[in-house]
């Protein structure tokens, strides 16, 4: 019985060392459910230019007109200014579609992979390559 | 879709000139290509006292076989996933306890570790996280300082020594020696609160940490890391974490406590 449990451990390590979803400050997976992507459209509030994570609010509107405050994580600064952002990236007022997933915790709370602005369609992050933040 | 995006952001992450709030220093004195990119190839510079000089800001180079992974969408190196990762999990010469605690926190996907709740993540975790360190060398003080939660180490090369009762540390207490042009550096006195990487591998209280420090050339950087914890492994596990230096650029700022969120969120 001990030895089916180790083998089952060890299949369980196995898969997790193949996959470990992580972020450099912790486990995606602990906080972020990746069965859950979410796409979101709305107006940015507020804006946390901090470590260990970037973090902004946007309103979204509900099919009932009431807006929702969203909070989004992005990667830490540091990462971020070397990938091309700048704290002028995103601002207060600006229109973002973001794409995602949602936290485990069932709140109002996501991490964003693709920020885009509404007004210029530029795409922060990933395909800020293409189209550095040079706001 | 996404695995498209996945891949043009780590693309631009890996291709970036990696500038930052310090401007980019191109006027520095260093050897050049013919297009005035750093000369990463170039021979290794020396100290003015005829040592290899390992000064530099040094960032981890990643799994060449990884994936981009998270929302930072990035390749990690394997180390800092697994200080194990070159052998089979099978082979890992835990004792007991130190097995159980592993699958423990392997299984509880890290909620635990040092790092997530802005604790200090230890000396194998900062030489392979995705934050580089600046190497700061004289003949008898080699100073790394770590841009994750800015955390400053000290190597003593003048024959200082911990006390015999020293306080457990997280980081130990560092020495170092030449060998020829490697400089070996022996680190004990830690605590046993520490995680050897991000799936949790245990250490306790007996660790002694062997790092074989290398300068290839003017761009390339091996640490031989050797994890000798009798306690927790029956035999050392070792491992080279090969880093490149970031030759125009410098640190950041990084306080990890400043505004941590995600525990809140922990489900």
């Amino acid at each position: 019985m001990r030895d089916r449990v180790l083998i089952l451990l060890l299949a369980i390590g196995l898969f997790l060392s193949a996959g470990l979803p992580l972020l450099a400050h912790h486990a995606f997976s602990a906080t972020f459910d990746s069965k859950k992507p979410i796409k979101l459209t709305g107006t940015v509030t507020r804006i946390e230019w901090q470590n260990p994570h970037a973090w902004f609010y946007m309103d979204v509107k509900e099919a009932n007109g009431s807006p929702t405050n969203w909070g989004m994580e992005l990667g830490s600064p540091n990462l971020l200014i070397r990938a091309g952002w700048s704290r002028n990236s995103l601002k207060i007022g600006d229109g973002v579609s973001i794409e995602g997933f949602r936290a485990k915790d069932g709140t109002p709370t996501g991490n964003a992979q693709v920020v885009i602005l509404t007004a210029t369609g530029q795409r922060l992050f990933g395909a800020s390559s293409a189209a550095p933040a040079t706001r | 879709m996404k695995s498209v995006l996945a891949s043009v952001a780590v693309l631009f992450i890996l291709t970036s000139p990696l500038s930052a709030q310090w401007t980019k220093d191109t006027s520095r004195n260093i050897p050049r290509t013919r297009d005035g990119k750093p000369n990463l190839s170039a021979p290794v510079p020396k100290a003015p006292d005829g040592k290899p000089d390992l000064s530099g800001v040094w960032f981890h180079d990643i799994d060449p076989n990884g994936k981009p992974d998270g929302v930072e969408q990035m390749v990690f190196s394997q180390y800092f996933v697994n200080v194990a990762a070159d052998m089979k999990m099978e082979e890992v010469p835990f004792q007991p306890w130190a097995k159980e605690l592993f699958f423990e926190r392997l299984k509880s996907d890290g909620r635990a570790s040092p790092g997530t709740h802005c604790k200090p993540s230890g000396i194998t975790v900062l030489n392979s996280v995705p934050v580089p360190h600046k190497i700061v060398q004289t003949p008898q003080l080699i100073l790394i300082l770590y841009e994750e939660n800015t955390v400053f180490r000290q190597i003593f090369l003048d024959g200082h020594q911990p006390a015999k009762d020293a306080e457990p540390r997280y980081m130990g207490y560092s020495t170092g020696k030449w060998v020829g042009d490697t400089l070996v550096v022996e680190t004990v006195g830690f605590n046993d609160k520490g995680w050897l990487d991000a799936m949790g591998h245990p250490h306790s209280d007996a660790l002694r940490l062997t790092e074989r420090i290398r300068r290839r050339d003017f761009g390339h950087l091996d640490i031989e890391t050797i994890i000798n914890d009798p306690k927790a492994y029956t035999k050392p596990i070792t491992y080279t974490q090969k880093t490149t230096l970031m030759a125009e650029d410098d640190l950041l700022e990084y306080f990890c406590s400043d505004n941590e969120k995600d525990v809140q969120h922990f489900k």
